[in-house]
């Protein structure tokens, strides 16, 4: 070929090149990634579904153990739901807070059967694994002003049979979770409520994503954030 | 990991042998090192989906403060295999999983000269409670999910009332069922027992399953291998829950749970992740008690399930509560 026809493969392959570099660059802008960690009475993957529904464009992974937490956390997710409690610990911000009529805060009981437990007299404790072993038990303690032994689990869903086996005296709940666990049970199940309040769930923002996630967060339709304890986004 | 022959140590001077079918090659599947631990976990177990869950559990809560590892046990003859692992890591506990690994750690122990060994936790062995754990210095998780949680997810899920629950079993299981029945009554669950023999054949099961499903809400099928031949589930089980009046069956595996064949209406299974978290709970309590079992050590039953639910057939023949589906955690459909 003449030179003509040697710039014209020249002028294919550098557009061939542009064209798959732009590909290239174009599959590497992933959505916005939310990593969602709180217990809930559904499944993870059905809460997980329902928040996926609401946040179109971002990549929502829920999970209930603090260890898929952990993992989840070292893959840079933009922004994270969970409770102030966990981000705290975590050093991490609260940029959105969930509320319930007009509190961030929420009440926590603790729950027997048959009679009202006494904080002070329970040996055993069952409660929602929040922060790992040693962390739970601190929050156990604090709520209670004692050091029970605490059986750590990591659904709502397995709380009542801590209860039902006589595993544990008592369960700590949050109060708005109870009437799930009594709507299972046949027990007479009896809540002493607690004098210290938790924070509701809240949101960080890491990445440059944060906001407008957050800013989706806000818009959450109100039963899907009423599964998460909150009636309202400040 | 580079596989040995477990009655041969160390590579250099070990004389090649012939490969037999009893030689018992050392194997570790993984490992979780902790450079500020002391103590040495050593996790017996079948490299299984179901094991290396029940694995994760146990070494996202151990790993932070002990090492751990996790040593192939192949069979109940793998008893030269646990004897390398002892000897190479002295653990301060072990943890057994399922029925030949506790075959082969028994077998250990017999022929143990010293007759010292590290408290140990069973899980995943078919029907175990303090009378029937073998090993010495051991407690334990029961694999069976108890009737008392089969019966709160069953309600969580069928719009009807479930207040008698039907239950086959041979003689051996009586004392199984009789404790899973006082268990349940704490939930108002009455038990409804049909006692077939030893080794019943199919018309004497059709027959115990279509007086149970006259007298009970649902059918609970116990995993019990001598019920749940091929031959009895093709020639018992299934024609007889295949005819009216339907009952919600209850399995308690996986793969009885199927639109194709409609046997189970939905399984409960031990979540196994959760598993290991709770048999790290008792490695927990065994270390609190400066590593030897406590005195008040009783074999648990398992606290975290899984469910699956065989849509098509639910579909078909009951009827669900409003929000049931978001209450399982796998749905078939056909």
């Amino acid at each position: 070929m003449t030179d003509g026809g040697s710039l014209s493969r020249t002028a294919v392959m550098g557009a061939a090149l542009g064209l798959s570099l732009l590909a290239s660059s174009t599959s590497q802008a992933a959505a916005p990634k939310l990593l969602v960690y709180l217990h809930v009475s559904l499944k993870q993957r059905a809460f997980q579904g329902l928040l996926q529904t609401a946040l179109p464009g971002v990549d929502v992974t829920a999970v209930g153990r603090i260890s898929d937490f952990d993992r989840a956390m070292s893959e840079s997710p933009d922004a994270v739901l969970t409770l102030p409690l966990v981000l705290s610990a975590k050093n991490l911000r609260v940029q959105l807070q969930g509320q319930r009529s007009g509190s961030g805060e929420e009440k926590y009981a603790l729950v027997a059967a048959d009679s009202a437990p006494d904080p002070a007299a329970v040996k055993v404790v069952g409660a929602l694994d929040v922060l790992g072993r040693d962390g739970t038990s601190q929050f156990v303690n604090r709520m209670l002003g004692a050091t029970p032994k605490v059986e750590r689990v990591t659904k709502v869903e397995d709380l009542l049979p801590l209860l039902q086996m006589q595993r544990v005296d008592a369960i700590l709940i949050p109060q708005r979770l109870l009437s799930d666990v009594k709507s299972a049970s046949r027990i007479n199940l009896v809540q002493r409520e607690l004098p210290k309040q938790i924070g509701l769930p809240a949101v960080a923002s890491l990445g440059s994503a944060g906001p407008n996630i957050s800013a989706g967060i806000s818009k959450l339709p109100l039963n899907l954030s009423q599964t998460m304890g909150v009636d309202a986004w400040h | 990991m580079l596989a040995v022959p477990a009655g041969c140590a160390l590579l250099q001077g070990c004389a090649p042998s012939p490969v037999s079918p009893t030689t018992h090659y050392y194997a570790e599947i993984a490992r979780s090192k902790n450079a500020s631990a002391k103590e040495t976990i050593l996790v017996c177990m079948p490299e299984t989906p179901q094991t290396m869950e029940v694995w994760s559990g146990l070494r996202d809560e151990l790993a932070k403060n002990y090492n751990l590892v996790a040593l192939r046990v192949e069979d109940r003859a793998a008893r030269s295999v646990i004897e390398e692992g002892i000897r190479r890591h002295h653990p301060a506990s072990i943890v057994l999983m399922n029925n030949p690994t506790v075959a082969a750690y028994n077998d250990y122990q017999r022929n143990a000269s010293n007759k010292a060994f590290p408290p140990v936790v069973v899980v995943m062995t078919s029907f175990l409670d303090a009378g029937r754990l073998t090993v010495s210095g051991a407690t334990g998780i029961s694999y069976e999910v108890p009737l008392i949680t089969v019966v709160t997810n069953l309600r969580k899920l069928i719009d009807r009332p479930i207040d008698r629950i039907g239950v086959i079993h041979r003689p051996e299981l009586a004392g199984f069922v009789q404790r899973q029945a006082a268990l349940a009554a704490r939930e108002q669950i009455g038990v409804v027992r049909e006692t077939v023999g030893s080794s019943p054949n199919a018309s004497e099961l059709k027959r115990a399953l279509r007086r149970l499903k006259e007298r009970a809400g649902a059918v609970w099928v116990l995993n019990d291998d001598h019920l749940l031949s091929p031959k009895l589930i093709a020639e018992a089980w299934l024609p007889g829950l295949n005819e009216r009046p339907w009952s919600p069956t209850i399995v308690g595996a996986a793969s009885l749970v199927s639109p194709l064949q409609s046997f189970g209406t939905f399984a409960v299974l031990p979540d196994h992740a959760a598993l290991g978290a709770q048999a790290a709970s008792l490695v927990f309590d065994i270390a609190d008690n400066g590593w030897t079992l406590p005195s008040d050590a009783q074999t648990q039953l398992p606290v975290s399930t899984t469910t699956t639910l065989d849509l098509a057939q639910v579909r078909e023949r009951f009827a669900l509560r409003n929000d049931a589906l978001r209450q399982v955690d796998r749905v078939l459909d056909r």
